[in-house]
């Protein structure tokens, strides 16, 4: 049998098994993934049926089928995977000019961004208008924006990086976001282990990582937090680098939507006269609140992944949950990287965290539990 | 045709699995061949929209 490449990590009662062919993971039985084990060890089938019959209890044939079944579901190459559509974009010339030409700093990185028309620049200025600086000669990157066909192409330092159709412009705009953090923080896309869609936190020496569905107050909680005394790393887009498995800053706006807005303007006045943005395709009204993080250098560590959830009337309840639900919610979220090296290090990293659920309806209480949760005293 | 089923007549545990005889040994390995795939995203995803619209 073809040798595939898997990895292996027990979390709570069950095991969790990496596939490099199609970066997927699976969470199985104990015994299960131990037959998978075997299987790839090159044991043959015969002497594992006869083990599973014996443990079991069960006529070797009804073993038998059942190996033979989960070798041809999980252990052999699924050699059906969708074509994808290639574009041909050979022939697609950049602008020669632009209409909209903006300069961003960013720490002292200089990001001069080229859009075509409103339309590009709608796609991603919103959430960095606070970077914004009056134009410069010397720049240290240049991005190019421009839609061609019905098509968004995206340009980083003259380099065609990729062009998306309007049905994945989520993915030409975490492409963008992705080519801002390895400038800003010098690291090529293999040196970071995933992107996370949560918000981050920190209190100086750590982070923490609220998730939960869209509309459970993510980006509220976390705006009610950086009024609190804690630190904006990130809010949609948290990368995590694969050397130290640290959350990365990122210098996008929080985004705040228009039910959050009587409890927020009492703390950030701004907001009740900031311009609103209304994304029909994403079906909200939000507004951009500027993150209070100085440094967008700033990296921490991270043990704590908190499912938040503010409801109405809610008493407080925040408890430990099974890190098995938890990795349930976060793995088709996120990107992870395709390598086996950073496939190890998050199941590790994933190992070793604590998961909650946080649900509130007091910020006062909301608050006070997350700086609980970060002495490590809940 | 009148069907006379009790199902109000409650067995235990012990008297369940003599009933199910053989097939009870077979809950285990469906319990081993049961296991949830989870695939992340294929690239960096901003939020991803509900309603993709018709074009740019």
């Amino acid at each position: 049998m073809k040798s595939m490449k898997t990895l292996y990590k027990v979390i709570e009662d069950k095991t969790i098994t990496w596939f490099e062919n199609t970066n997927e993971y699976v969470v199985l039985e104990n015994t299960t993934a131990d037959i998978l084990k075997r299987l790839s060890k090159g044991i043959s089938v015969e002497i594992i049926v006869n083990a599973l019959s014996k443990k079991l209890d069960v006529p070797l044939e009804k073993a038998e089928d059942f190996i033979l079944n989960l070798k041809k579901k999980l252990y052999e190459p699924n050699n059906s995977a969708k074509k994808e559509v290639i574009n041909d974009d050979r022939y697609i010339k950049k602008p020669s000019s632009y209409n909209f030409v903006t300069f961003y700093k960013i720490n002292e990185v200089i990001f001069k961004i080229s859009y075509l028309n409103e339309k590009e620049s709608s796609l991603i200025h919103p959430k960095f208008d606070h970077l914004v600086i009056d134009a410069v000669e010397n720049f240290n990157n240049e991005f190019e924006v421009f839609i061609n066909n019905n098509y968004i192409f995206l340009y980083v330092d003259k380099d065609y990086i990729g062009s998306w159709s309007h049905h994945h412009v989520h993915y030409f705009q975490g492409k963008f976001s992705m080519e801002i953090i390895q400038k800003i923080h010098q690291k090529k896309e293999e040196e970071w282990l995933g992107v996370f869609h949560a918000s981050a936190i920190s209190n100086g020496k750590k982070s923490m990582l609220f998730l939960g569905d869209s509309g459970n107050g993510k980006s509220t909680s976390l705006a009610l937090l950086q009024a609190n005394g804690f630190t904006c790393l990130a809010d949609d887009f948290v990368p995590m680098d694969a050397k130290k498995q640290e959350v990365y800053s990122f210098p996008a706006s929080i985004s705040i939507k228009q039910n959050s807005l009587k409890t927020l303007i009492p703390i950030y006045p701004e907001l009740a006269t900031s311009t609103e943005y209304n994304f029909t395709r994403l079906n909200k009204v939000v507004r951009y609140l500027k993150p209070n993080n100085t440094n967008f250098f700033a990296h921490l560590p991270c043990n704590d992944l908190v499912f938040i959830k503010y409801e109405k009337d809610a008493k407080l309840s925040c408890k430990k949950i099974s890190k098995i639900d938890a990795f349930q919610q976060l793995i088709p979220d996120s990107w992870l990287s395709p390598k086996k090296e950073n496939a190890q290090l998050f199941l590790d990293w994933f190992g070793s965290l604590n998961c909650y659920q946080l649900t509130y309806s007091n910020n006062e209480e909301m608050i006070k539990t997350v700086s609980n949760i970060f002495k490590n005293d809940l | 045709m009148q069907k006379n089923i009790d199902n109000k007549q409650e067995i235990t545990r012990k008297e369940a699995i003599k009933k199910i005889g053989n097939y009870g040994k077979y809950a285990a390995l469906t319990a081993l061949g049961t296991y949830m795939i989870l695939n992340p995203q294929k690239a960096q995803a901003a939020s991803a929209p509900s309603d993709p619209g018709t074009g740019f």
